[in-house]
């Protein structure tokens, strides 16, 4: 099977992020950039079905000169090869041109299957699977919590908020994933020295027969306008314990209509 | 000379140290105290050639060095599981058959080193032996073909996890008092070899024991290089290794603790809104801790650095003054992170005062400072020797 697996570089959600004052875009240059993390349990569920049923697997991210590492990172888990998207016009993209651009990328590929996180930690939009698989032609199964490959037919189970639902779908599909389905595997020395050796493709827009004005700040249907940080936390209801604590939680959660 | 890591090494310390983190210091101390070793950590770790970067692809390993080696100790300590067994098989034992045995013992002992599938521990302090191992009186002699080794060693560490020890013995015929070192590497449970758990005031997963070596019959390929003049070689050839590895292992404890503390001063508060970290009496001692540490870090990277380039001597005098460096930090660093975090600092719950007894040791072994501070005045001020 040949599966295309979709990275994305983001800034560490577990460190300060910011948007850039310039351009409302996400400040990338200062960040710790690091895989969204989603990405990682695609790359690992793709890596479980080539050791099953054998094939392929391939990065694909869309992104600046940097996304390099996270490719090479990717890479160290144990995919085969990867292709990095890169041109200077992307800068600015939303997402309804990323996903051209790399539907555009994936239409080089002869995907049987594409991976992807759910969500982007930078992001959060969660809309990039369906917009690809409406762009392909082919099947959207999204918010995985278990992928069955038999044969040509794909089996998902859906994770909704009051449990899940089970899909199939035909090959070739896009499949979307959540924390849930594995636990990614750490990438092994071996994998790490091997990575640096495995062929990473660049491709342009050019190659890509998409043109400049279609992507980035020119061919955005959506642009940030503004942006503000958060207000601190307040420092919240605080309830000394003097004997009547039991009470006063309840009061407060009354009032605040939790009970 | 530059010690940037590459890419590689960078990401081998964020693979090892989210692989530390899962397991953490809790995991360590729980199996300590358990009289346990940490097997699945060991496993995992061996899986993954995280134990074996520094032997030769050829034998199974990741054909790194020790900069990689001393990157896996460091991240693993720093993730509060310091694994004192890495100075001991990967660093000397590996390091000792790969650059001084047999094509046969290579094939025959680095594979299962490289996947940590197998331990191999090493043993020269004696009784009468320690920081002076002119005195060594381990010896062997011949018997056919083969070999008759008897004895004592103690303090060696992890005899009952590993499936051979690396005994350091003199020959027979070394009448002239001088010593004529020989290496052995020797079944765990040949006839004749019998070992007593020590009782130490260390909370760690690895034991420490005294061996008795009674005539125990080896055959000829159980000596390193099956060569007596591979003997002195081979013993030094360990060093470096050991005291990189080891150095590395106390700078990471050193970071494991000031993070644990810098975390619990930063919010805890005892006076009015202030944290306590916000007082320079708890705060400079913690920062100099931290400098002391970084320091360290910094002299073992030229160790390894050089030692990985081939430069033996040069990487002797930095080894032995990053082990200096990273044994006191390391003490210095635990004992301020108790300190800073007052009645917590002494439970086992917060995870530092649990570290005291090995930050201690790591002052006496594998070499005590004393002795570090003996070559440093011999060999690099020049000084008459006292002793
Ligand atoms: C936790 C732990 C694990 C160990 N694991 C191993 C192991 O796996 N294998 C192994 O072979 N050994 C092991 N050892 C032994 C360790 O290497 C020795 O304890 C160490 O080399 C010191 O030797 P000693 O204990 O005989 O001390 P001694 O040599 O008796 O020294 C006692 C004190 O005198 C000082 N001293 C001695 N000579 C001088 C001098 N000339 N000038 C100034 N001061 C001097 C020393 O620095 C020390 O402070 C381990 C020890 C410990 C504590
Ligand atoms: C073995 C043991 C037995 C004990 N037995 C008892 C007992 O029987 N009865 C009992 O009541 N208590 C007992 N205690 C508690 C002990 O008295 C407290 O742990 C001690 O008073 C410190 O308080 P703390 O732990 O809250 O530390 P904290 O007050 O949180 O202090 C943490 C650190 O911050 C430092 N610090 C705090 N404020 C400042 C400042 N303004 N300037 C500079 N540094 C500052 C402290 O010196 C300390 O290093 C015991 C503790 C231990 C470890």
């Amino acid at each position: 099977m040949n599966i295309v697996v979709l990275v994305k570089q983001v800034p560490d959600s577990g460190a300060d992020r910011n948007l850039r004052n310039d351009d409302n875009t996400v400040d990338r240059g200062s960040a710790n950039n690091v895989i969204n993390e989603m990405d990682e349990y695609a790359i690992e569920e793709a890596l479980k079905i080539k050791e099953a049923h054998g094939g392929e697997v391939t990065i694909l991210t869309m992104g600046p000169d940097r996304a390099t590492e996270s490719i090479r990172k990717a890479l160290s888990m144990g995919p085969d090869k990867a292709v990095h998207v890169v041109d200077d016009a992307l800068h600015g993209s939303c997402a309804v041109a990323t996903s051209k651009v790399l539907a555009a990328a994936l239409g080089q590929l002869n995907a049987d299957l594409v991976i992807c996180g759910a969500e982007s930690t930078d992001g959060r939009v969660q809309v990039m699977p369906h917009m690809i698989a409406e762009r392909l032609g082919v099947a959207a199964l999204t918010g995985a919590r278990k992928l069955t490959v038999d044969g040509g037919t794909l089996t998902v189970e859906r994770q909704t908020e009051e449990g899940y639902e089970v899909i199939t779908a035909a090959t070739p599909a896009v499949v979307s994933v959540w924390d849930t389905i594995n636990e990614p595997r750490y990438p092994s020395f071996k994998g790490i020295m091997a990575a640096k050796k495995k062929p990473v493709q660049t491709l342009s827009l050019a190659d890509l027969g998409v043109a400049p004005t279609e992507v980035g700040f020119d061919g955005a249907t959506s642009a940030v306008v503004e942006h503000s940080k958060r207000p601190p936390r307040s420092g919240g209801a605080k309830i000394t314990d003097e004997g009547e604590g039991g009470v006063k939680l309840v009061e407060f959660l009354a009032t605040e209509k939790f009970v | 000379m530059t010690f940037d890591l590459t890419s590689e090494q960078d990401q081998l310390r964020d693979a090892v140290r989210a692989l530390g983190r899962r397991y953490g210091h809790g995991y360590f101390v729980e199996k300590a105290k358990a009289g346990e070793h940490t097997t699945e950590l060991w496993a995992e770790a061996g899986r993954l050639g995280y134990l074996g970067v520094n032997i030769p692809t050829a034998y199974g390993g990741g054909g790194g060095g020790i900069t990689e080696l001393a990157i896996v100790c460091e991240e693993l300590a720093a993730a509060g599981c310091p694994l004192l067994l890495l100075v001991v098989s990967p660093a000397i034992a590996a390091t000792v058959i790969n650059r001084h045995g047999t094509e046969e013992q290579r094939k025959r002992h680095l594979p299962g080193l490289a996947d940590g599938s197998a331990k191999i521990v090493f043993a020269i302090t004696e009784p009468d032996a320690g920081s002076n191992f002119h005195r060594l009186g381990t010896v062997a002699r011949r018997d056919g073909d083969g070999w008759l080794l008897s004895g004592r060693k103690c303090y060696i560490s992890g005899v009952d996890e590993a499936d051979h020890v690396l005994v350091v013995a003199r020959t027979e015929d070394a009448g002239t008092g001088k010593l004529k070192p020989a290496l052995f590497i020797v079944p765990t449970n040949a006839a004749g070899l019998t070992r007593s758990k020590l009782d130490m005031e260390i909370v760690s997963p690895e034991n420490q024991f005294l061996l008795y070596l009674d005539d125990v019959r080896l055959p000829a390929d159980a000596l390193v290089g099956e060569s007596l003049d591979a003997g002195l070689p081979a013993l030094f050839a360990g060093l470096n290794p050991e005291r990189i590895t080891v150095a590395a292992m106390g700078a990471g404890t050193g970071r494991y603790a000031i993070e644990r503390a810098s975390g619990y001063t930063a919010t805890r508060k005892v006076w009015g809104g202030r944290s306590i970290g916000s007082h320079q009496g708890v705060s400079h001692p913690l920062a100099h801790a931290a400098v002391q540490v970084e320091l360290a870090r910094l002299m073992i990277q030229k160790a390894a650095t050089l030692y990985d380039a081939g430069r033996d001597l040069e990487a002797g005098v930095a080894g032995n003054m990053a082990k200096y460096a990273a044994g006191e930090a390391a003490a210095l660093a635990v004992d301020t992170a108790v300190q800073a975090l007052g009645g917590a600092g002494m439970t086992t719950e917060y995870g530092v005062a649990t570290l005291l007894g090995a930050v201690r040791a790591g002052r006496i072994a594998p070499v005590s400072r004393e002795m570090i501070l003996n070559f440093v005045a011999q060999h690099v001020l020049g000084q008459d020797k006292s002793y």
